[in-house]
């Protein structure tokens, strides 16, 4: 086992080594760095760079299952996947001149990737690959939808070497099938939908940064942690009204201001820069722990759309692993080989040292773009640049040109299948974006798929996917987020979850604070929106949203801390908005035995309501205070519309004993009130008594509220707890594979149907009932029975066919008779009879003649027919069960 | 009726009752709050017009009297006297129920003012006719049994109520008749009780089928009556319209109408053929400019209308924004004094609380300063759009008459020349008549006017003048109504401007007054 692994390693340095000769050979199209490098590289350190790549894992996985010929199966194939046509044939000819013509002229460059084999081991061109296809699902019809699908839908295969284009090229149908394929796979599919919808897309050969092209993005930020910029919509600042007042004159000092202004410039931006700095340090730390020794090398796959078609704005490059899209100007794009599409194929000629940065992208332009095939639809984009560059590399093109003496040939259509996507296959990867299944039987996915899974390493962040309904609490999707680069320590963590019971969506937990957030859909029994807390232990910090419209009350948000319990309503009728409580220490229970709740005492409870716009300002009453300690009850009333002060009242609830030992039941300083306009029957006593009478009932009512919301939110606590263990997940009634029930409907369905049709093949009529009727019933038929009994059925059937004859004949002849009577008499009278009865004569005649012809052209057909099925009775006689093993002997 | 007559001949052997401050101040304290409310009450007096519900039953009373003080009375039961007139229950206006069952009355009057009237029970009287009941828009049950009503029109009456729901007519003599139930039933479609008995649906829709004919009529004429009235509505809006534009009755030829209404030479004249060709291409032209001048108007008063409504946005908002900052500022200053209310009632150090009731007693003046200077700015700047408004409204009246004028001044000169033209074919036709050469036949009195040059002459004279008054005193008219207007509107910003100013300055002051009061208060307290 050693030996082997040691052998297979060497084998990789050699690979390597090779590899390395052969980027001295890459000159242009390798990106400058390299190229420094290779400058001062001799074949030791070569050697010692073999050495020290055999120390670095590659993040390859283990044995990545390719999709071998074996796995292939070929036989159902179309003709069009095993042979060439001969237009075919024609243009790979081209191809291999045009190839050679291209490595005569240019020795230094790479093969060309032209004519792959298909899993049929047939050479195709690579622009018949592609199949230009429009999805008919309106989710694909935009680039970043058929991206997201292709990146979601297949699984990644590294190349089998990472430094050439694969030997192979399946077509798109297939790799659909597998689910499996290399960057070329992937850029081939989405190049032909993206073609299919409408936009100038291209497969690009080139090469790509190692992260690029392993799908390595540990050095990405993940799109999920991004926040969405806030899109701040300036408010339009309204136009001044003509009489719109001028502000008073502003006295402070300009200058001051600005000088602040600027030292506060000042500190922002050496702050942002020290960040910069040490977010720019980390990076560069990160890279130059393990710098990529192939880099520049490694061949990638992916698509290119040129602005233009689609309104599309700028040119773009997508990846195909991750379905990003990213600027033509992007570091991970080192170099273009070569590009086509479904009509033609370009070589780049032009200088990749920078990368992709100063590509031109004007394939008319024969200069920067060699083209296989005249008559191309690409515009020649720069007019001017054309003569005096077109000189220059006259003698490198010209003999290429003369090649394509065939101006008119084009391309031949693909050979490719129609690519089909199953609307299932779709559903989950499109709808569900964090989720990738194959379309059809959850059991091929779990056997298929790496179980189901998919993990995606970002920097600072790890997102894995499941299929829904893979986990049994519905989880769908982690994102797990770090404080540092070498995702040690866990920063938050989310959970996405889906066809939950109990709706819930997300689950957000912050470990610093050890603060969860779970969110939820509509529908949750308690119309629970999100409730985030330390611990599920009532009493605690606690925050509650509710959906509004789902609540009788119109609770929309319960806040608690140990102290004090916090509630907004909204669209209540009595306008109550806020309500808050504050708590005492609970009184230490002396008897213990008692398991009844030992409420916290209130201290105080405050009360906000909403404007009442039927009650006059001076009475509603907009915030409310029962200092149940003090014994004390304040009142704020709204303001009025044109005023800025509000009414206000407090009441001393203290009940005061006079000399005598009588109840004082009112004074004047029970109440005092300020009022904003002072009115007569709110000085009068009584009135203050029955406020006050009034109050002391909504004090009650409103500490029993407060009691019972406390007792509800233990219930929802309680109902969490129970929801969270059983994680019930929801089945679609119209997700016929998994729910049970309609399942278990249909199968009822088809067995009724199976029944049935089993019931009419019974019905059937017994030719031979009547017959088996006459004997003796429970007895085993003899010979001679049967003998008998097939004759008697014959004979029988016989005379029916005979019968049937006669009836036909009779009626024949009894028409003939009818209409020769008829004529004679029409002949006899002809003279006297008036017209209308000669019409009357002719219509019966007409009719007569027409069911005379229908009766002997049935009589013929009975003539023919009735031969035949006697025939057919005497072999259905001589077949029939329970007669053959008698009759076996005459036939 | 017989039953009536026993009821009330019980009280007729009494001496009948009047309705004077005791009895109502006897009946308000054992109806008002009991217990402890009750002895409140009667520490203070209950005022009349706090009093919600009033019962005045088997009182003996003849006549309603010293209800005037009932201002909020919902509630009124004056039922089983002797009363013979609905009166003095005029301002019972916020009345909701009113019993007046049992008594003797027998017409019913007095209740125009009782708008919010739901419930009247009439039970037991004399009535023979229902009426006057137009202005009770909100009435839900009308009770009205043991009554004289005879005829069934005064069921025709009760449809214009909408809101009627409950009805008792039995033992009424209309009960007698035969189709009684069947005609109310097809003639009050909304009514769902009648004499205290559901009324079944399946019997409403019989009753339907049968008086349909005389229904649909009557609704017919119902709904011609409505159009009728809104169309005379929605003139009277258009008139209102034109009238604010000051531009009324010129959209047509009313003021070459109103010329010649007065002017009986003028139409004398123009039974002359020549004379009535030219008036018609004369009043072509002048209805020409009339039109002109009351488009004018109406856009010069859209433009008016935005003006003003641009300035009254302009003018809320500002105070809009500063009451804001000021309700903010008060908010902030109470959060802060009370805080410190509460420190100065736990302290126990003398020296200290008096040292905080100062600090306190300078944010109190600190804030009625800050208030004040708002306040001061909101005067300035309201003051400094206000006379903006005024300069501009005023060119914007200015060139709107001058505007007009001009206009008149074509309508002066049509008149002119319309008179030169009328007099020349005037001598013309004067001298023909001298040769005798006239063809036409003329009126007599028309003649007359041709008797010699100087009659003529004098005749459309006197017609040209009393044109060119009218066209002048419609031009004064709209000047001066337009000028008026300005000013009007002008004072009345002003004034409205004084009048916010002082309510604000007054309740600033109020506030602080409240709260320095409070302070002191509380400073007394501890000194205690």
């Amino acid at each position: 086992m050693e030996v082997l692994k040691e052998k297979v390693e060497e084998e990789e340095a050699a690979e390597r080594e090779e590899a390395a000769e052969r980027a001295e050979r890459v000159e242009k199209t390798r990106p400058a760095e390299v190229q420094k490098e290779e400058a001062t590289l001799t074949q030791e350190m070569l050697r010692d760079l073999g050495k020290q790549l055999l120390e670095i894992q590659m993040p390859t996985p283990a044995e990545p299952p390719i999709v071998t010929k074996d796995t292939v199966d070929i036989s159902n194939l179309p003709l069009s996947y095993k042979t060439n046509t001969l237009k075919e044939e024609h243009l790979l000819q081209v191809a291999n001149n045009f190839s050679r013509q291209y490595s005569h002229l240019c020795p230094d460059r790479v093969p060309l990737f032209l004519q792959p084999l298909n899993e049929c081991e047939v050479p195709k061109f690579v622009s018949t690959t592609i199949r230009p296809t429009l999805m008919p699902y309106p989710d694909l019809y935009n680039w970043d939808g058929c991206a997201n699908f292709v990146s979601n839908f297949l699984t990644r295969v590294p190349l089998p070497d990472p430094l050439k284009p694969p030997s192979h090229l399946y077509s798109s149908t297939t790799v659909l099938k597998h689910q499996k394929g290399n960057c070329f796979d992937f850029s081939t599919l989405l190049c032909s939908m993206l073609l299919g919808a409408g936009y100038d897309a291209y497969c690009v050969n080139g090469y790509g940064s190692q992260a690029l092209c392993n799908m390595d993005l540990t050095r990405e930020v993940c799109p999920l942690t991004v926040t969405p910029k806030e899109t701040v919509k300036k408010k339009e600042k309204a136009q001044p009204k003509k009489y719109t007042i001028k502000p008073p004159r502003d006295l402070t000092s300009r200058f001051e201001q600005e000088q602040e202004i600027k030292k506060q410039k000042e500190a922002k931006a050496q702050e942002e820069k020290r960040w910069w700095e040490e977010e720019e340090e980390h990076l560069l730390e990160a890279e130059r722990a393990k710098p990529d020794p192939l880099h520049g090398l490694r061949v990638h796959c992916w698509v290119l759309v040129l602005l233009g078609k689609r309104e599309v704005p700028e040119s773009f490059f997508i990846d195909p692993f991750t379905g990003r899209s990213y600027s033509i100007q992007d570091d991970h794009f080192l170099g273009i080989e070569s590009l086509w599409n479904h009509r033609n194929y370009w070589i780049n000629m032009q200088d990749c040292r920078n990368c992709c940065k100063d590509l031109v992208f004007d394939l008319g332009d024969s200069v920067r773009w060699e083209y296989m095939l005249l008559g191309t639809d690409k515009p020649h984009l720069s007019l001017t640049e054309e003569e005096d560059e077109g000189m220059n590399d006259d003698n490198d093109t010209e003999d290429l040109d003369k090649e394509n003496q065939d101006k008119s040939f084009d391309m031949p259509s693909s050979w490719v299948e129609q690519i089909d996507i199953s609307p299932e296959g779709l559903c989950q990867c499109v709808f569900s974006a964090f989720s990738r299944t194959i379309p059809g039987l959850q059991e091929a996915f779990e056997t298929h798929c790496l179980n189901g899974k998919k993990v995606l390493h970002y920097r600072r962040a790890q997102l894995e996917k499941w299929a829904p309904y893979l986990n049994s609490n519905g989880l769908v999707c982690r994102l797990t987020t770090y404080e540092d680069l070498e995702c040690t320590k866990i920063l938050e963590i989310k959970e996405w979850y889906q066809n939950r019971e109990d709706m819930l969506e997300l689950k957000h937990i912050n470990n610093s604070t050890s603060l969860h957030t779970d969110y939820f859909r509509p529908g949750h029994p308690r119309a629970l929106h999100v409730h985030s807390y330390k611990s599920m232990e009532p009493e605690n910090d606690r925050v509650m949203e509710f959906y509004e419209t789902a609540r009788v009350d119109g609770l929309i948000k319960w806040e608690e801390t140990p102290r004090t319990m916090t509630q907004y309503y909204q669209g209540r009728p009595d306008f109550l908005s806020y309500r808050h409580i504050n708590f005492g220490p609970r009184f230490k229970k002396l008897t213990l035995t008692s398991t009844e709740s030992n409420p916290r005492p209130i201290l105080k409870i405050t009360e906000r309501f909403s404007r009442n716009p039927a009650k006059p300002a001076d009475e509603d009453v907009a915030e409310r205070v029962f200092l149940i300690s003090e014994e004390r009850i304040q009142l704020r009333y709204h303001c009025r519309d044109d005023y800025i002060t509000a009414s206000k009242r407090e009441f001393l609830q203290r009940s005061e004993v006079d000399s005598k030992g009588n109840k004082i039941i009112m004074t004047s300083d029970v109440c005092i009130s300020f009022e904003v306009e002072p009115m007569e029957h709110t000085k009068k006593l009584l009135y203050q008594y029955e406020t006050m009478m009034h109050l002391k009932n909504e004090e009650k009512l409103s500490k029993h509220q407060a009691w019972e919301s406390e007792l509800e939110v233990l219930e929802i606590l309680k109902l969490r707890e129970e929801e969270e263990e059983a994680h019930i997940l929801n089945i679609s009634i119209y997700d016929t594979k998994r729910n049970e029930k309609s399942k278990e409907y249909r199968e009822a369905m088809e067995r009724v149907m199976h029944e049935e049709h089993l019931r009419q093949v019974e019905a059937q009529l017994d030719y031979l009932a009547p017959f088996l009727a006459q004997l003796p019933p429970g007895e085993k038929l003899t010979r001679v029975q049967a003998v008998h009994l097939k004759d008697a059925c014959l004979g029988d059937f016989k005379q029916r066919l005979i019968d049937k004859a006669n009836l036909i004949q009779a009626r024949f002849e009894k028409e003939n008779q009818e209409l020769q009577k008829k004529q004679q008499w029409y002949q006899e009278n002809q003279v006297t009879l008036t017209p209308e009865d000669e019409d009357l004569y002719l219509s019966y005649c007409s009719q007569a003649m027409f069911r005379i012809r229908i009766l002997e052209q049935r009589l013929n057909r009975h003539k023919e027919l009735a031969p035949l099925k006697y025939l057919a009775l005497e072999e259905k006689l001589y077949k029939d069960p329970r007669l053959a093993e008698f009759l076996k002997v005459f036939a | 009726m017989l039953s009536s007559g026993k009821m009330n001949r019980i009280y007729d052997s009494v001496e009948p009752r009047v309705m004077d401050d005791d009895i109502l101040k006897l009946a308000v304290g054992e109806q008002g709050p009991q217990e402890e409310a009750g002895q409140l009450a009667k520490q203070e007096d209950i005022l009349f017009k706090d009093v919600l519900s009033l019962q005045l039953d088997f009182q003996n009373i003849l006549r309603i009297d010293n209800l005037w003080q009932f201002e909020n009375l919902q509630k009124l039961q004056l039922d089983n006297n002797i009363i013979e007139r609905i009166e003095g229950l005029e301002n019972l206006t916020q009345l909701v129920w009113l019993d007046l069952s049992f008594n003797n009355i027998k017409v019913i009057e007095g209740l125009d003012t009782l708008v919010n009237l739901e419930d009247l029970s009439l039970f037991n009287n004399r009535i023979s006719k229902i009426d006057s009941l137009d202005a009770l828009v909100k009435l839900q049950v009308l009770s009205l049994g043991n009554n004289q009503i005879d005829n069934m029109l005064n069921i025709i009456y009760l449809r214009q109520f909408k809101c009627l729901r409950t009805l008792s007519l039995s033992g009424n003599p209309i009960t007698q008749t035969e189709a009684y139930k069947m005609f109310i039933y097809a003639h009050l479609p909304d009514l769902v009780y009648l004499d205290f008995r559901r009324i079944d649906d399946h019997m409403k829709e019989l009753a339907e089928m049968k008086y349909q004919y005389s229904i649909d009529e009557l609704k017919h004429q119902e709904h011609l009556r409505q159009a009728q009235l809104e169309e005379e509505q929605a003139w009277r809006v258009k008139l209102e319209e034109y009238k604010m534009a000051f531009v009324e009755h010129l959209n047509g030829s009313f003021l070459f109408d109103s010329m010649y209404a007065e002017d009986v030479e003028g139409s004398k004249l123009s039974c002359l053929p020549i004379v009535s060709k030219l008036l018609e291409v004369y009043k072509d032209k002048f209805v020409i400019i009339c039109l002109n001048i009351f488009d004018y108007g109406l856009k010069q008063q859209e433009k008016r209308k935005l003006e003003l409504n641009t300035f009254n946005e302009c003018v809320q908002e500002a105070i809009q924004e500063n009451q804001e900052q000021g309700k903010l500022r008060i908010a902030r200053f109470e959060e802060m004094h009370l805080l410190n209310l509460s420190a100065i009632r736990e302290e126990s150090e003398l020296l200290i609380i008096e040292k905080k009731i100062v600090e306190c007693s300078e944010d109190i003046s600190a804030l009625f300063n800050v208030l004040m200077t708002l306040e001061m700015q909101l005067v300035e700047q309201l003051e400094e759009a206000i006379n903006m408004f005024e300069r501009n409204i005023t060119d914007m009246v200015d060139m709107f008459i001058e505007n007009v004028q001009s206009l008149m001044a074509q309508c002066r000169d049509l008149e002119n020349h319309h008179h030169e033209k009328l007099l020349e074919i005037s001598i013309s036709t004067l001298e023909k008549i001298i040769k005798g050469e006239l063809d036409e036949e003329l009126p007599d009195d028309v003649r007359a006017l041709f008797a010699d040059k100087d009659t003529i002459v004098n005749a459309v004279g006197a017609s040209h003048d009393i044109h060119l008054l009218k066209i002048d005193n419609r031009e004064d008219e709209l000047v001066t109504r337009i000028n008026s207007w300005c000013t009007h509107l002008v004072d009345k910003i002003h004034k409205d401007e004084v009048m916010r100013n002082r309510k604000r300055v007054k309740e600033i002051s109020q506030y602080i007054d409240h709260m320095q009061s409070e302070l002191d208060n509380l400073e007394c307290g501890d000194m205690d």
